[in-house]
C-alpha cells in the first residue's frame, strides 16, 4: 500500500516533468506528493509567544542538566553567533529580522531588532567585531556592531562579491544560508539544491562553499550535499563536519538525514543520485553509490537536522568534550512526527562516530497528540560552557547548564 | 467530497503546534471598528475596488500578512499607517475577528460569464491551486482562502505575484504564476470570484 502510493507519486512527478516548459510545476515542496497525502510544511509563527507559554517546562534533559529561558519574544529565532562582547546575534527566515541579545548587569537579557525587512536572513556569523548577515544572495557586513546596537549604521553590501545564486535561481527552494567562520579565517556556507529532488547543475547547487571574508576565492568544500543547514569544524582536527537534509516524498522511512565528515575538499556526498549508499528511486542515473562518501551517522528520516556545533567547554561532563550537538527541527514529510529535539554524536580520534546518536534535549514532541510545542533550530556554545538552543516556533533561546 | 474535506481538515488540525495564542475575537472587533472597516467593509466584505475582503479568511494568513507589512517585507503603502508598530496581540485579535466572519461575495459582484469561468477553471489545474489552497479553496494556516474574494483584487494579486511586486513568507506564489498571461489571470480571477 505504502509502496504503491509512493510509486504513484513518483509516476505523477515523472509525468508532470515534460509539461514544465509551458506549465508551472506544483510548489517545490509538493513535487512527488502521493495522491491523497495531506502532509505539508508546518507554518512558521511570526508573533511573540508570551513567556508563560514558552514550553521550557516540557524540556527533558539527562540527569544534572537544567534548562532555562535565556531570551524570548523573538519570533522565528534560528541561527546564532556571538560577538566578542557577549552579544548573541540571531537570524530568522520569513520575518526578515536579525535580533541582538545582550546581557544586562543583573544577569537578565535584553533583545533588540538590529535589522529587519530582509529576505530570509538565516546566516549570521561574527568575523572579529563585524557581523555578517547572509540573506539568500545578499551579504551584509555590520562593522563594530556591538558598539552600535541602538543605532545600527548602514551595512556594507558584499553580495556581488560572493555571487551566490538568487532565490529565483534556486526555484524558491533551499536558498537560505547557514554560515560559519572556519579556523582558516574563511567564511563557510551552504548553497542548497534548487528543488526537492531533480537534475540540476551540480557545480552551482547542493554545495558547501567557502570564501575569503571579502567574498573572493570561492572554493567548493563538498558537493552533492542536498541542503546543509548546519556545519562546524572539529576543534582538534579542524576538519569540516556538516548535517544535511535528505529528499522528501520517498516514504516515511527513507532516506535518512545525515551527518558528514568532509575528509577532503570537494568530497561528493552523492545527491541526487544516492543517499546513504543506496540508489535514489528516480534520480540514480546509473551511478554507482560506492563512488560517493557515506555519512558518519544517520540522523533519522525527515528529522530536519539543522544547526550543529562541537562542545568545547568544561561545564558539561567530560564525555561531552568535542561531541557534536545537533538541533533536529522536526518532521513534516512523515506521517508520524519525529525529532523536535537536540541529539549528541561523539566522533573518535579517527573521525568516526562511536556509540550512535543519543537524544539530549527532548519534550517538545507529543507523540500521543501528534503535536509539537517548539522546534530546536540551532545550538550555540557560550564561553561559560553552557549551551544555547534556539526554538523557532516559540521564538526563544533556551540556556542549558550542568550542575554535578 | 465534503467528507473528504472534513477529514483533510481534521488531519491538519491534529498536527498544529500546541502553542495557541490567546486570541480575543471581541477585542479584535473593537480594534477593527472605524479603522479596518472603513475600507474592508462592516462585515469584512469589501465594497471598495482594489480592497480585499477579509471575512472568513484564515487567521494565520492575516497574521502573517500583517506582520510582513509591518516589517516592510510586503509593501502596501495605504496599509502603512495601520500596521506601523502594531502589537502582535492586536494582529492576532484582528485575525481572530475576521476569521470568525462569514465569507461571501461582494455586493457589486459582476454577473458570471460561463465561458470565462470555464477558462478560469482550466487554469486551476494548470496552476495546481488546490495543492496549497486545498480542494475547497478555503486555504489552511498561512495559506489564504481564495473564495469569497473580489475579482479585481484577485487579478491584481495574481499579477503582483507574477511581476514580483508582491512577496509572501516564501516565494511559492511567485513560482506558481510565473509568466501567467493577463488573459489567464482575468479568467482565473473571474472563476474564483464566483466560487463560494
Amino acid at each position: 500500500m505504502k509502496v504503491k502510493s509512493i510509486l504513484l507519486g513518483l509516476a505523477a512527478a515523472l509525468l508532470a516533468a515534460p509539461a514544465l516548459a509551458q506549465a508551472p510545476a506544483v510548489p517545490g515542496w509538493a513535487i512527488g506528493r502521493p495522491e491523497g497525502s495531506t502532509l505539508a510544511p508546518h507554518a512558521p509563527r511570526l508573533t511573540v509567544t508570551p513567556l508563560e507559554q514558552v514550553p521550557v517546562g516540557q524540556v527533558r534533559l539527562p540527569a544534572g542538566f537544567h534548562a532555562e529561558v535565556y531570551a524570548h519574544g523573538m519570533p522565528g529565532a534560528r541561527m546564532m553567533t556571538e560577538g566578542p562582547g557577549g552579544t548573541v546575534f540571531v537570524g530568522t527566515r520569513a520575518i526578515g529580522r536579525v535580533y541582538a541579545v545582550s546581557k544586562n548587569a543583573d544577569g537578565t537579557t535584553r533583545t533588540r531588532v538590529i535589522a529587519q525587512g530582509l529576505t530570509q536572513p538565516n546566516g549570521v556569523v561574527m568575523v572579529g567585531t563585524s557581523l555578517y548577515v547572509f540573506a539568500v544572495n545578499r551579504v551584509l557586513r555590520y562593522d563594530n556592531i556591538e558598539q552600535h546596537l541602538d543605532a545600527v549604521p548602514t551595512p556594507v553590501e558584499l553580495g556581488s562579491a560572493f555571487g551566490l545564486p538568487t532565490a529565483e535561481e534556486h526555484g524558491g527552494n533551499h536558498h537560505w544560508k547557514f554560515t560559519i567562520l572556519g579556523p582558516d579565517g574563511r567564511i563557510y556556507t551552504n548553497v542548497g539544491a534548487p528543488c526537492n529532488v531533480c537534475e540540476f547543475d551540480r557545480s552551482r547547487f547542493a554545495l558547501l562553499v567557502s570564501f575569503k571574508t571579502d567574498g573572493s576565492d570561492r572554493r567548493v568544500e563538498a558537493q552533492g550535499i542536498r541542503n546543509s543547514v548546519g556545519m562546524a569544524h572539529h576543534p582538534v582536527t579542524r576538519a569540516l563536519w556538516a548535517t544535511t537534509n535528505a529528499r522528501d516524498w520517498a516514504g516515511d522511512d527513507w532516506p535518512q538525514d545525515t551527518l558528514h565528515h568532509i575528509r577532503r575538499p570537494g568530497q561528493d556526498i552523492g545527491f541526487p543520485f544516492c543517499s546513504t549508499g543506496q540508489s535514489d528511486p528516480q534520480f540514480n542515473a546509473g551511478r554507482n553509490c560506492a563512488d560517493f562518501a557515506r555519512p558518519e551517522a544517520e540522523l533519522g528520516t525527515h528529522t530536519a537536522a539543522l544547526g550543529m556545533r562541537f562542545y568545547t567547554g568544561t561545564m558539561f561532563p567530560e564525555s561531552y568534550r568535542n561531541a557534536i550537538f545537533i538541533a533536529r527541527h522536526g518532521s513534516w514529510n512523515r506521517n508520524r512526527l519525529v525529532a523536535f529535539d537536540v541529539v549528541v554524536a561523539r566522533p573518535d580520534a579517527n573521525g568516526n562516530i562511536v556509540g550512535g546518536v543519543e537524544e539530549f534535549m527532548t519534550g517538545f514532541r507529543d507523540d500521543a497528540a501528534q503535536r509539537f510545542s517548539d522546534r530546536p533550530t540551532d545550538v550555540h556554545m557560550m564561553r561559560d560552557g553552557s549551551m544555547l538552543v534556539s526554538g523557532e516556533q516559540a521564538g526563544a533561546l533556551y540556556r542549558i547548564t550542568y550542575r554535578r | 467530497m465534503r467528507l473528504r474535506a472534513y477529514l483533510v481538515a481534521a488531519v491538519l488540525a491534529a498536527t498544529l503546534p500546541t502553542i495557541a495564542a490567546a486570541q480575543d475575537r471581541a477585542r479584535g472587533e473593537q480594534l477593527a471598528a472605524g479603522r479596518c472597516t472603513a475600507c474592508h467593509g462592516e462585515n469584512g466584505r469589501s465594497q471598495m475596488e482594489g480592497i480585499p475582503s477579509l471575512a472568513g479568511q484564515q487567521p494565520l494568513f492575516i497574521v502573517t500578512q500583517m506582520i510582513l507589512m509591518r516589517e516592510g517585507i510586503r509593501q502596501v503603502p495605504p496599509m502603512v499607517p495601520f500596521v506601523e508598530g502594531i502589537a502582535d496581540q492586536d494582529v492576532e485579535d484582528l485575525a481572530a475577528y475576521y476569521a470568525s466572519l462569514t465569507a461571501g461575495p461582494a455586493e457589486d459582484r459582476s454577473p458570471r460569464d460561463a465561458a470565462l469561468a470555464a477558462k478560469g477553471e482550466a487554469q486551476m489545474a494548470t496552476r495546481h491551486c488546490t495543492v496549497c489552497h486545498l480542494p475547497t479553496l478555503h486555504g489552511r494556516e498561512q495559506i489564504p482562502r481564495i473564495t469569497g474574494q473580489r475579482e479585481e483584487f484577485l487579478a491584481h494579486t495574481l499579477a503582483a505575484y507574477r511581476d514580483g511586486t508582491r512577496v509572501g513568507a516564501d516565494p511559492q506564489m511567485n513560482d506558481a504564476v510565473r509568466g501567467m498571461p493577463d488573459a489567464d489571470i482575468a479568467a482565473l480571477a473571474h472563476y474564483l470570484a464566483h466560487r463560494d
